[in-house]
């Protein structure tokens, strides 16, 4: 899809056969990737300061709450969606009704969410 | 009474001798006293008598007393606890002996209307009545029978008509019972029976209470068993009774004061309204109490409590009266629940990236086979590789495992654990995610070697070091001995996974290197990404 080619998307993963696998993904979609990040710090300063179109983040980042991130991206203005096990239950209040992918999930899938998160900013 | 016998005595004759006559005036009437004296005494111990036997002989002791019969005996009616039927008796001026030979009395005409209760036969001498000797194989006393003439029989009955048994008397010479005797005795008689009724009554509610009391001890054992309090609600009243362990599930002492507003003001605020609800409807329509609520104790502790109950007594208007029930701290199955959700929910979690894993693995192997074909065999093998670093961490319940372990069962796998040797100072602890993807890079290390590395050949050999330097852990593959490598063509699944894939996810660097004399890989993780 067009609307996806050079998107550049972060990346957050802290499973590097499930981070392997969305990079595939991405890649055959034509998004560039940012990262991959699979620890809090370097998501944050990527979150922060790096040149992004929309971020896919996992949830639970080696037992750490990845929400700290989605709040940074939130402030930028940059689009996200969260990749989760837990669906949205794993969700804090605060970003209820947030785009959940449910891991696992298909290509089409990814493509089907980015390509609504980048619909919202062109909106 | 005196001046009956007194007027029987004048009008029978015309004794010349007024003072003989005051004289036997004067017999009768202290006679006449005797007899009420001794009917009164005998009412007396009768009434107060709480064992059946010990009344009636106290009544046959008196009746005889009273009447001057020689003989007395009550035949009584019990029923033993098969339900049958005894005659048993007791006796006065004769020993036990006088009846032992004789069987219990039949119903001969002579004995039946006392049996059935029909009246009382008083004869002068029994021998001339005509019922007497009318009955074989006997045809009258039998012999040794005690010797009777005189004699009254009295009906011993309930006022329902119950014959409870008979009072007999006997005298050897005939004409010695008078109808004044006989209306005195018959009076006894009546006493007896409502003394008889009344024991086997206060036995019967005696045993009621005894059953009523181990059935209340029973409820109380077990009501404490399963630490269950006890609450009553007086609907009109609101007058609320709570057990010990009722008021202890509302942190209450035994001796404090326990209301229904206090019970009321201890539920969680968030929980009251619903409480106050079903309280209400339990009243209104009966239904059945059955509710969990939080409570705070009066020292803050927070609890959960189960309480149940149901309308124990129903007003005439067909509104409760009452409402009963038990109530039981739940805190701990409450908190078990959380737990349980918990868990099932981290399950969940880590079967959906563990799904995750197993579609990377298959889509990543289908990208790097030559051929389909070849796709099953690394599939599986993979697959299984994953599967042992499970079980692994299963045994630890999934806190962790060590990287000499991950080493073993990912080696032992490929059958090739004694031709690789180790030199470490310590094994290193691993937390899950690290232990998952080290095993996944081991598995793809050892099946490169035993397929095209060191241990493809006999005489190949792998060492493997690790030492721990600033917090990094340094570690290194080195196979020698090995057939002549070369760097692959194009990289594959492991390669990607060792170089890409594990120095992303554990935050360090991993290099490959194609030494001729075999390879070479060296990781340097940082500790923190690999640690519990």
């Amino acid at each position: 899809m067009t609307a996806l080619s050079s998107l550049k998307v972060l990346v957050v993963e802290d499973e590097a056969l499930v981070s392997m696998l969305v990079e595939d993904m991405l890649t055959d979609l034509g998004c560039s990737i940012v990262g991959p990040a699979a620890e809090i710090e370097e998501a944050l300063r990527l979150a922060g300061s790096a040149d992004i179109d929309a971020a896919l983040l996992d949830v639970n980042l080696g037992g750490r709450p990845i929400f700290p991130v989605a709040d940074a991206l939130k402030a930028r203005g940059v689009p996200f969606a969260f990749a989760s096990g837990y669906g949205e239950a794993g969700l804090t209040d605060d970003h209820r009704g947030a785009t959940v992918l449910q891991k696992p999930f298909r290509e089409a899938d990814l493509r089907r969410v980015l390509e609504t998160l980048v619909a919202k900013t062109t909106a | 009474m005196a001046s009956l016998a007194a007027e029987s005595i004048v009008r029978d004759g015309d004794a010349p001798d007024a003072h003989a006559r005051l004289a036997e005036l004067e017999r009768a009437l202290a006679d006449e006293i005797r007899k009420t004296d001794t009917l009164a005494r005998v009412s007396e111990a009768v009434a107060s008598s709480i064992d059946i036997d010990n009344c009636v002989q106290v009544v046959i002791d008196g009746a005889r007393e009273i009447s001057g019969a020689a003989f007395g005996a009550f035949f009584y009616n019990l029923v033993d606890a098969e339900g049958e039927s005894y005659t048993l008796y007791r006796l006065s001026g004769a020993p036990p002996e006088a009846f032992a030979s004789f069987p219990m009395p039949r119903k001969t005409a002579i004995f039946a209307p006392t049996f059935d209760g029909v009246g009382v036969v008083r004869s002068d001498d029994i021998t001339q009545d005509p019922r007497y000797g009318k009955n074989a194989p006997r045809k009258g006393m039998p012999e040794g029978h005690l010797p009777v003439r005189s004699y009254l029989a009295i009906p011993v009955s309930t006022r329902q008509g119950e014959v409870l048994g008979g009072l007999f008397f006997g005298h050897p010479e005939p004409g010695r019972f008078s109808v004044r005797d006989e209306a005195l005795l018959v009076g006894l008689g009546a006493q007896v029976a409502a003394t008889i009724e009344s024991i086997k009554l206060n036995a019967g509610a005696l045993a009621e209470l005894t059953q009523r009391r181990r059935a209340e001890e029973r409820l109380k054992f077990a009501l404490d068993s399963g630490r269950m309090g006890s609450w009553d609600l007086d609907v009109a009243t609101k007058a609320y009774e709570a057990s010990d362990l009722c008021k202890a599930n509302y942190g209450r002492r035994p001796d404090e004061t326990f209301t229904f507003a206090d019970l009321i003001e201890t539920i969680h605020p968030d929980d009251r309204p619903r409480i106050l609800a079903s309280i209400e409807s339990a009243i209104r329509d009966g239904a059945e109490y059955d509710v969990e609520y939080r409570v705070v104790h009066p020292h803050g502790d927070l609890r959960w409590l189960h309480a149940r109950g149901r309308a124990a007594q129903t007003a005439d208007d067909g509104g409760v009266r009452r409402l009963a029930g038990v109530s039981l701290d739940i805190t701990e199955r409450k908190r078990a629940e959380e737990r349980q959700k918990l868990l099932v929910n981290e399950l969940n979690h880590r079967v959906k990236n563990s799904l995750a894993t197993v579609q990377s693995i298959a889509a990543q192997t289908l990208r790097s086979v030559a051929a389909p074909e070849f796709f099953r065999d690394a599939f599986e093998t993979r697959l299984i590789a994953l599967s042992h670093t499970h079980d692994l961490l299963t045994r630890e319940s999934w806190a962790g495992a060590s990287l000499r372990e991950v080493f073993d069962v990912e080696l032992h796998a490929m059958a090739g654990e004694d031709r690789v040797t180790f030199d470490y100072p310590a094994d290193v602890r691993l937390n899950p995610k690290a232990a998952v993807a080290l095993g996944m890079g081991i598995h793809e290390l050892a099946t490169n070697a035993v397929k095209y590395g060191a241990l493809s050949i006999p005489e190949g050999r792998v060492k493997v070091d690790w030492a721990i330097e600033d917090g990094v852990l340094r570690l290194i593959w080195t196979e020698t001995n090995g057939p002549p490598v070369t760097p692959p063509a194009r990289r594959g699944f492991g390669v990607r996974l060792l170089e890409r894939g594990l120095a992303a996810e554990l935050s360090g660097g991993v290099e490959l290197t194609y030494d001729a004399a075999g390879l070479v890989c060296q990781m340097a993780l940082p500790l923190r990404a690999l640690e519990p």
